[in-house]
């Protein structure tokens, strides 16, 4: 899904899924339950909801922690992946992600001051 | 709340009508009970300012507070009023006719912050200030269902026949009363000897829902009473004697103060519960900067840091504990105050609790300071409506504003009172440009690095970073030491250009904060200059386009007859980008507000 990385892929989270059905997304949240195929789990976002994440292939390390998902939100709501990235714990400092969802709340609050879609496309 | 009160009113002279319309919040309300005749209801009254309660409700109207029509915090419209003065000049409103426009089930709380409103100031309200109110009573366990609860019988005053009055009525001519009040302040017996004998004192300050009053013994009545008396409690009180007050020493609101004689009486009262803990007029941080130094003032704020507790030795060699602390309120004002003694060995500032003090001294310290005194009365989350305002409003956005600090400290910034600016704004508001030179924080990008002339000889002693000069004979001179040395120490001296997406503004770095932006030493600095001009190139090369937060001095120089602003870096540190994340969210939401 090539293309899909290259249009732009905004940041969302739970609340916002409806919106995006069908649209590339880049999901940031918590690993809570990893289903025993290793093909889906579920993440938390900043405000405690929860949404469900599918993978391609199954899960060849332990996942835990605050993840990002850059996938296509099926018609069901559901995190299609295409690739994520696993935000270390260990390393740095730890990722706020109440403070990321108060920043998401306020880029989509003010759509003109953060014309992530004209940069992408540009 | 039901309380009453026996009061013998006297109501004659002048009567002057004035019609008009004021739309004021109904506060509290009080039965007088007279003995013969109708029962009369006192009323306290705010227009979202002031409150004032010298209003009472003509008979006719009575039906309104048995009613419960007239409820605490109902907004009003009081469209027919007389004026009288009394003998002892104090004025009291009679309410002819009210109309309730809000009723007090509708009103969701105070409105507004009102503070007692003092006397000699003109009575009229012009100001129509249609906000919401709450009971200005400093009580526990408040029971506004007056009306529906029989009034509680009077306590019985000791002596039987005594009255008891409200503090505020008491003065120099009146002689038989009771007053029940609480005592907020007890001082310590102080003696003095002199020519004329010795003698000993104590002064406390008491309080009661009407006011306050500083009272003091003398010799046999320290004795008397002095041991009798707890702060915190509540006692019946009569027969001191009154006369006008030393306003100099105390912040305590009023125009008497009391002596205890030979006929006093003090007795403890066991139903205190409606007396209030304490009475203070408030003044915002904000104000602070407009009030004379060695004022007297009550403040309130949240304890935002508390530094740790210092000793120091007084100058008859007494050792004394000293700790300071930043108040916060919602003015966004920041002042240092400073406790001793006790207070300062017993103060937790851990959970940023609400700090207030009552007396606390003004001082132009710093520019703006406060000081906890012996008189002063420290309270550390009272339970008063300040104190729980301002705990919700620091929970909601307090704890993420760095406020801006009346007290100026010097050498980075002391406790989280940081000034906020974009380079813009430092140049808009031409910072520096005053008689004192300007301090300011910053988040900005190095853009320039002048790797030329940043390094200098600087004497080798220990204490002074003087530049020597170069005697060419292998031996340096500095002039402040008056010494010659064989070597010198290499210092570093940095000017860059740092920028934010406003505006761009040079800076001179010294030793410290050169060394912590360009992440090497002046030393090895010096000699990489001489030995290996790629690597040295490269150290700034690499220290180039890092972001900081930095703290700066600006001030206006005048040199040879040109003017020019020289901003000096004090400190520099990487971002704390939670930190930071959190102030811009929060900024972004108040200039949204605002729209």
């Amino acid at each position: 899904m090539a293309s899909l990385l290259d249009a732009s892929k905004p940041r969302i989270n739970c609340s916002m899924l409806s919106q995006h059905i069908g649209r590339g997304v880049c999901f940031v949240g918590r690993v809570e339950k990893v289903h025993p195929t290793g093909k889906t789990f579920s993440v938390s976002d900043g405000e405690g909801k929860s949404a469900t994440v599918e993978l391609n292939e199954p899960l060849e390390e332990e996942l835990s922690g605050i993840v990002e998902v850059i996938g296509m939100v099926s018609s069901k709501g559901v995190i299609t992946t295409t690739t994520y990235n696993i935000l270390r714990e260990d390393k740095g400092i730890p990722f706020d992600l109440e403070l990321y969802n108060e920043a998401l709340k306020v880029i989509h609050d003010f759509p003109q001051h953060y014309p992530f879609e004209v940069a992408a496309s540009g | 709340m039901c309380c009453c009160f026996f009061l013998s009113f006297f109501l004659s002279f002048f009567k002057f009508i004035e019609q008009f319309y004021s739309y004021i919040v109904f506060q509290n309300i009080r039965k007088l009970d007279g003995g013969n005749g109708p029962s009369r209801f006192r009323v306290m009254m705010s227009d979202g300012r002031h409150t004032l309660s010298s209003f009472m409700l003509s008979t006719q109207l009575n039906h309104m507070a048995e009613e419960n029509i007239l409820a605490p915090n109902c907004i009003c419209n009081l469209k027919r009023h007389v004026t009288n003065i009394l003998k002892d000049g104090r004025r009291v409103v009679i309410i002819l006719e009210i109309d309730v426009i809000k009723p007090a089930k509708d009103v969701a709380g105070r409105i507004g912050d009102p503070t007692p409103y003092t006397e000699g100031k003109s009575l009229k309200y012009t100001s129509l200030i249609l906000q919401q109110c709450s009971v200005n009573t400093l009580m526990k366990g408040l029971n506004r269902d007056f009306g529906k609860k029989a009034p509680s019988v009077m306590p019985n005053t000791p002596g039987g026949s005594s009255k008891v009055v409200p503090i505020a009525s008491l003065n120099p001519y009146q002689s038989k009363w009771t007053i029940r009040a609480r005592v907020t302040n007890k001082s310590s017996i102080r003696t003095w000897s002199n020519s004329r004998g010795d003698g000993k004192l104590f002064s406390m300050e008491i309080v009661d829902e009407s006011g306050e009053i500083r009272v003091t013994g003398f010799n046999q009545e320290v004795d008397k009473f002095y041991s009798l008396i707890e702060a915190g409690k509540v006692y019946y009180i009569s027969k001191g004697s009154l006369k006008l007050a030393n306003k100099q020493y105390t912040s305590v609101k009023n125009d008497y103060e009391m002596t205890l004689n030979g006929e006093s009486t003090i007795i403890p009262c066991e139903d205190s519960c409606d007396v209030p803990m304490v009475q203070c007029d408030f003044v915002s941080i904000g104000d602070l900067e407009n009030r004379d130094k060695d004022a007297i003032v009550d403040v309130i704020g949240v304890c935002k840091s508390v530094d740790d507790i210092s000793r120091l030795t007084t100058k008859s060699n007494r050792e004394v504990s000293k700790r300071t602390l930043s108040l916060m309120d919602m003015s966004g004002k920041v002042v240092t105050v400073t406790l001793w003694g006790e207070e300062a060995e017993k103060f937790d500032g851990s959970s940023q609790p609400v700090v207030a003090i009552k007396g606390a001294k003004l001082s132009d310290f710093g520019g703006r300071s406060l000081s906890a005194s012996f008189s002063s009365t420290l309270m550390i989350n009272p339970d008063i409506p300040e104190a729980y305002k301002l705990r919700g409003w620091y929970d909601k956005e307090g704890h993420a504003m760095d406020g801006q600090s009346l007290t100026e400290v010097k050498g980075g910034s002391g406790g989280g009172n940081t000034n906020w600016k974009s380079l813009s704004d430092v140049k808009t508001e031409h910072l520096g440009h005053g008689d004192k030179a300007d301090y300011y924080t910053c988040v900005a990008t190095i853009v320039f690095l002048r790797k030329e002339n940043c390094l200098y000889q600087a004497c080798p002693s220990q204490d002074c970073n003087k530049k020597v000069v170069d005697q060419q004979n292998g031996m340096f001179r500095c002039e402040k030491c008056d010494k010659e040395f064989p070597n010198f120490k290499h210092r570093l001296i940095l000017s860059a250009n740092i920028a934010d997406y406003g505006d761009n503004q040079w800076v001179t770095c010294f030793q410290e904060s050169a060394e912590a932006i360009l992440g090497q030493n002046a030393a090895y600095l010096g000699q990489l200059k001489d030995s290996n001009e790629a690597a040295f190139d490269e150290v700034f090369q690499h220290a180039n386009f890092n972001t900081f937060v930095f703290r700066n001095r600006v001030k206006l120089e005048t040199y040879n007859d040109e003017s020019r602003i020289k901003a000096t870096v004090m400190d520099v540190k990487p971002v704390d980008h939670k930190e930071y994340s959190k102030r811009l969210i929060l900024n972004i939401r108040k200039l949204a507000a605002n729209h």
